[in-house]
């Protein structure tokens, strides 16, 4: 069917893959700034305050087929079950991240990940720990020990590993 | 003789030197009461004091004095609104003026186009249509003028908040940010007002509105300009119901890539000639 001049339809004009990515972890872990080392945002941060949610968007490319990574920021809370269902649900991948330096931010990591994992059944989750800048390797490496789970390491100031973590899920989120 | 001039002489050995030191002062006030009585340099020795006074005053204004001129302000706002009105209206009346002339303009302009349609097919088909509904002409013109108008139509998905198809007159921002943003709104809404069976069904914002229809697994944003009627409305709805119920459920069962086809190609057949009178 032919579209009007003055009508412009995006699903017709470009058919992509769009994938829904939530940035979840307690407040202050570097979730926006590691979403800032990944795209150029396009909405105010005031959202974050406001309505509890920013939305960015990323095109990335997995083994030659493009993919668009919608990715919700959602505002920090100490407990995952305080985050509005809505704003999870629907998700295609899941970051958590925490901060390396703030162990208030990763002693209750299994819980969080329980829950995440109940609510969003099947969905890849990749863990983040965040701050890496700010310990030695041998700090780093005693806390992740203590945790036994498969965690990477991030640094959203220096952007060590965060267009990896992205592609990583991406790719989990495709297999 | 001989005793005075001693006397003297001794006088002199035990003053000399509170004389030179009277002398001293006495030229020391001189140059003071010189300094203090000669504008230029009294300036001179003054001007740095007060700079740097009047830098460092400037910086410490808001902290010192700042929370008691506002106090005095809001005071002052309080006992005296009529003078504040009086002080402000001639600047607001300007601006309101300012705006009123510019949509006097807009509306003029409109109305001559409107006129220049007068005699066109549609001058009368509105002709007609006033004469078979007995509303007067110029009313009709006039509605004409207001009558609401679709922007831009998403249709998303309910829980995930992705765009599935979009119809837009402009291409401002990016249409899946868009999408997830209007999602998150509504959810928010729904959590924080309203009970669980609830759901946000419109945004106005200026002369726009959102108009929210939601469906099981998915909902429809419409973005309208101009004046909401009841006509409008039932139109609307009974557009998007159709829509609904042929395309998007058709939809929903195939690959990602032709539902996405296939709601574009639904936006257009049924949204194309909307806004045309049938």
């Amino acid at each position: 069917m032919k579209l009007p001049k003055v009508w412009q339809s995006t699903s017709k004009t470009s058919i992509r893959m769009n994938k829904k990515v939530i940035l979840v972890g307690h407040f202050g872990v570097g979730k926006t700034s590691l979403v800032q080392q990944f795209v150029h945002s396009k909405f105010s941060e005031a959202y974050l305050t406001t309505i509890g949610v920013k939305i960015d968007k990323k095109e990335v490319d997995v083994d030659g087929l493009k993919v668009n990574l919608l990715i919700w920021d959602i505002a920090g809370e100490t407990a995952q079950s305080k985050v509005p269902k809505s704003y999870q649900l629907g998700a295609h991948g899941v970051l958590y991240v925490f901060d390396l330096s703030r162990p208030s931010t990763y002693n209750n990591l299994h819980e969080q990940l329980d829950y995440i994992k109940e609510l969003l059944p099947g969905v890849p989750i990749e863990v983040l720990a965040n701050k890496k800048d700010l310990l030695t390797e041998e700090e780093t490496k005693q806390i992740l020990s203590g945790l036994s789970l498969e965690i990477r390491t991030t640094s959203a100031k220096t952007g060590e590993y965060v267009e990896e973590a992205f592609l990583r899920l991406t790719k989990a989120m495709m297999a | 003789m001989n005793k005075g001039l001693g006397f003297d002489k001794l006088r002199e050995i035990l003053l000399e030197k509170d004389w030179e030191e009277r002398d001293q002062l006495a030229q020391k006030l001189e140059d003071l009461d010189d300094q203090i009585n000669s504008r230029n340099r009294l300036e001179e020795k003054i001007q740095p004091i007060l700079a740097d006074e009047r830098v460092n005053l400037k910086n410490k204004f808001p902290e010192l004095f700042g929370p008691q001129i506002t106090e005095s302000i809001s005071k002052q706002i309080r006992e005296s609104q009529d003078e504040v009105v009086e002080v402000l209206y001639p600047i607001i009346g300007r601006m309101i003026k300012k705006y009123i002339t510019n949509e006097m303009e807009k509306l003029s302009e409109r109305i001559d186009h409107q006129m220049e349609l007068a005699f066109s097919w549609e001058g009368w088909k509105i002709r007609i249509k006033a004469w078979i509904s007995g509303t007067p002409q110029k009313d009709m013109i006039i509605s004409k003028l207001i009558e609401p108008k679709i922007e831009e139509i998403y249709v998303i998905e309910r829980n995930s908040g992705m765009l599935l198809g979009s119809f837009s007159k402009s291409a401002a921002l990016d249409r899946d940010m868009v999408a997830g943003m209007l999602t998150a709104i509504k959810a928010f809404v729904e959590d924080a007002f309203t009970g669980e069976t609830q759901e946000l069904s419109n945004i106005d914002y200026d002369n726009f509105k959102i108009t929210i229809k939601n469906f099981k697994s998915f909902f429809v944003a419409v973005v309208t300009s101009g004046g909401m009627n009841a006509q409008f409305r039932d139109k609307l709805d009974d557009t998007l119901l159709d829509f609904a119920q042929k395309v998007l459920k058709r939809a929903k069962h195939g690959a990602e890539s032709d539902a996405q086809n296939e709601i574009a190609e639904g936006l257009a057949k049924y949204f194309e000639n909307f806004d045309k009178d049938e």
